[in-house]
């Protein structure tokens, strides 16, 4: 018996079954569609994305998204961007391919930066998404900046504990005291091997044998001259001893005085103990306005980052995480193709956007975008941005086509109400008003230049009320609450490893001149108590160690003296009776 | 519980049907693969239709696919660690760059390694599956599976109205 390999009567339960979910794609197609977007977008923004409508039309290849709202990844209650209407024209064929291919897209209604109910940033482990590594590396790039604190939280200047274990000139005095007394020691080990009484004693007995010798008495003269000799072996030694002495002396009074650097050192180490107000005007414009500077060139930089994971240079194979699964997700490669189309290319956004959006006749202006694509390589050209109006000028350029990607950012907003921002550990709040901010940001490979500034010329200050009053707050209230000009500028520099940031603002001289004239006489007495510690705790070490050395200074060189006088007399006697016995000089 | 009956008439209509242990058993090897390799993927379409359009055993597809589905998820890890190796092989580089750019191929999902790796696994398992399954079919039906089938709780389930469903994709002779 034969076996038939098909089974026809199925291929109408089949076909039913595809009809089913040709109704079902009609029917909730979009909605799925929805649902992806949404998905896809909320893992490649790092925050919320969410869309009222979507409408994906095959046959003209039209796709219509409204009510697109893109929460921002840094603010909770903030969106990044909301937009009325997107329309993309998109190529169907190249779908086949699983390839998306904007030709145009119009976008308008774009909002930035309005407000929302809910905390639209993502949750959970960032380490298992592009976005969030993005954001862990800008968070830990920006922690790096070193922030001068304003020490101006208690208006008090601290003297704080002097310990001796941080002064420099006690364990000198210290060591200086043990070297002493060894050096006492070693020369007292040189003064009794010089054995100088038995060579003096010998001398006063040939004197006295001498006295009564006459001139032939040859073996008494001889002795004579054999004891000059022996006293001028022993002034000898005693001369190599004195100049060890002097050496080891010279050498203990350096000690001695270089206790008095160690204790100038010791000045500038409890300087540093003391809790003093910087005076400095650029760390002051570094402590008010560095960490509003970082936080934007954080996000600049989780921009570019971002851009750099989905755009990446050259052609070689890219896993990326796969879909999202009960099932493993492994992992997804791409191989893109010279020639070929890029995996997601969008070739022109015409995009429509509105600038102080809650203003009674908010102003709309328009922007495009050119060749944002997940493979710059193959389409060969940088990702450009660019929307200029009368009074904002912004443009971005994103270019991953070369090994090495390079990434400029650029935008400047004038005469548009400015965001208020409050001081760090102040209780005071700038609201610029309307003015002008600029950001320029440049990434090539790992070298960075950013820039960011704002000038208000109307500028408000408003004080906290929710905080208590503080000298500090006062004091900084004084300096600033009358001036009306505010013109910042932050700058970054160097590479991503090792940048480096200054902040200058026209309110850092007025500060530190404020501070001056208000703290300058208490920094002085605190100077001078902390000096008069200082000397308390290192005099009453460094005095005696001193005293010991001069002690032992004159000690051993008045027993040098005596021992060479002695020496000397001894010999001059000798000499003298010699002399007259024989009348012959002695060589 | 249901689910578990639901095996179970599977499991018995397959043993049982008209079909030879050939075709229960290509159903089977059919069904492994829908089961071993994620489901939601282009070849699982062309898959099922095949379970549809052969004249293969419909249950023991969809018994073998229940019955993979667990195996399947177990073995991710090899998959993951199989499809790894193929997609990063420099040598198969050529390949799957003409695949990814070629209409259709790439809604497979192929370049994914849990994906590549389960489909070629099950392809390689395909074969002894298919040869493992015809034996002991026939040798079930040559020894306990007359017994089975005068048994009271046999009838009762071809009695169901779900083996009327099961009647319309039972194998032609």
């Amino acid at each position: 018996m034969s076996v038939r390999i098909f089974r026809w009567r199925a291929v109408g339960p089949l076909l039913g079954f595809a009809i089913v979910a040709g109704v079902l794609w009609l029917l909730f197609g979009d909605r799925v569609a929805r649902r992806a977007a949404e998905k896809m977008g909320t893992a490649i923004v790092g925050a919320k994305v969410e869309i009222q409508r979507l409408h994906i039309d095959l046959a003209r290849g039209d796709v219509t998204v409204r009510g697109l709202t893109v929460a921002s990844p840094h603010e909770a209650l903030k969106n990044l961007v909301q937009a009325d209407e997107l329309t993309a024209d998109l190529d169907v064929v190249p779908l086949l391919e699983k390839k998306i291919v904007i030709d145009r897209l119009a976008a308008t209604g774009l909002r930035f930066g309005t407000p929302r109910e809910t905390d639209g940033r993502v949750p959970g482990d960032p380490s298992a998404s592009v976005a969030g590594r993005a954001m862990t590396e800008a968070k830990a790039w920006s922690q790096q900046f070193q922030v001068p604190a304003l020490q101006l939280a208690t208006g008090k200047i601290d003297v704080g504990t002097l310990d001796p274990r941080n002064l420099s000139a006690i364990p000198g005095a210290e060591a200086l005291a043990a070297r002493t007394d060894s050096s006492r020691r070693a020369w007292q080990r040189g003064l009794d091997s010089l054995r100088l009484a038995p060579t003096l004693d010998s001398a006063r007995a040939t004197l006295q044998r001498l006295r009564g010798a006459r001139a032939t008495d040859l073996a008494a003269v001889n002795e004579a001259r054999r004891a000059i000799y022996q006293l001028k072996r022993a002034r000898g030694r005693v001369t190599t001893l004195e100049r060890s002495v002097t050496g080891g002396l010279a050498s203990l009074r350096a000690g001695a005085a270089g206790l008095d650097s160690l204790k100038q050192r010791d000045y500038a180490t409890a300087k540093g103990l003391l809790k003093l107000p910087s005076l400095d005007a650029p760390e002051i414009g570094a402590a008010l306005f560095a960490p509003t500077a970082v936080a934007r060139f954080e996000r600049a930089l989780y921009w570019t980052q971002l851009a750099r994971q989905y755009m990446p240079p050259g052609l070689q194979p890219r896993p990326e995480a796969g879909p999202p699964r009960r099932r493993r997700a492994g992992a997804t490669v791409r191989f893109p193709r010279e020639h070929a189309l890029p995996g997601f290319l969008l070739r022109t956004a015409e995009l429509s956007f509105l600038l102080d959006p809650t203003a009674a006749g908010p102003k709309r202006y328009a922007g495009r975008l050119t060749g944002l694509t997940s493979d710059p390589a193959l389409y060969g050209r940088p990702t450009l941005f660019n929307a200029s109006a009368p009074a904002v000028a912004a443009g971005a350029m994103l270019d991953h086509v070369h090994a090495t990607p390079r990434d400029t950012l650029g935008a400047a907003v004038r005469g548009m109400p400015l965001p208020t921002f409050q001081l760090p550990s102040l209780p005071v709040r700038i609201e610029p008003g309307r003015g002008t901010v600029q950001l320029g940001f440049a990434l090539r490979g790992d070298t960075i230049d950013a820039r960011w500034g704002v000038r208000a010329a109307g500028v408000r200050w408003a004080r906290d009320s929710g905080v208590a009053a503080s000298p500090a707050g006062d004091l900084v209230w004084r300096a600033i609450s009358g001036i009306a000009d505010l013109d910042v500028t932050a700058g970054i520099r160097g590479t991503l490893a090792h940048p480096r940031l200054s902040v200058r603002s026209n309110l850092d001289e007025a500060i530190a001149a404020r501070l001056r004239a208000v703290v300058g006489a208490e920094v002085a007495a605190a100077e001078k108590k902390l000096r008069a510690e200082v000397d308390r705790q290192v005099d009453a070490k460094a005095g005696p160690v001193r005293a010991q050395v001069t002690a032992l200074q004159t000690e051993v060189t008045g027993r040098l003296s005596e021992q060479r006088g002695r020496l000397d007399q001894a010999q001059k006697d000798l000499e003298t009776r010699l002399r007259e016995l024989t009348r012959i000089r002695v060589p | 519980m249901l689910t578990l009956v639901k095996l179970l008439q599977s499991l018995v209509k397959a043993l049982h049907s008209e079909g030879t242990p050939g075709q229960v058993a290509a159903g089977i090897a059919l069904g492994s693969i829908l089961g071993l390799t994620p489901l939601v993927s282009l070849h699982n379409a062309v898959v099922f239709g095949l379970i549809v359009l052969l004249n293969v055993s419909f249950p023991a597809a969809m018994l073998a696919w229940a019955v993979f589905v667990p195996v399947g998820f177990l073995l991710d890890p090899v998959f993951d660690r199989i499809g790894h190796t193929l997609l990063f092989t420099p040598s198969l580089t050529p390949l799957w760059t003409s695949l990814y750019n070629m209409p259709v191929v790439p809604l497979t999902n192929f370049n994914n390694t849990v994906t590549l790796g389960s489909l070629v696994f099950s392809l390689v398992f395909f074969v002894p599956l298919f040869f493992m399954s015809r034996w002991g079919i026939a040798r079930y039906r040559a020894t306990i599976g007359e017994r089975v089938k005068q048994s009271k709780w046999y009838r009762a389930v071809t009695a169901s109205k779900v083996y009327n469903l099961y009647r319309l994709f039972r194998p032609e002779p």
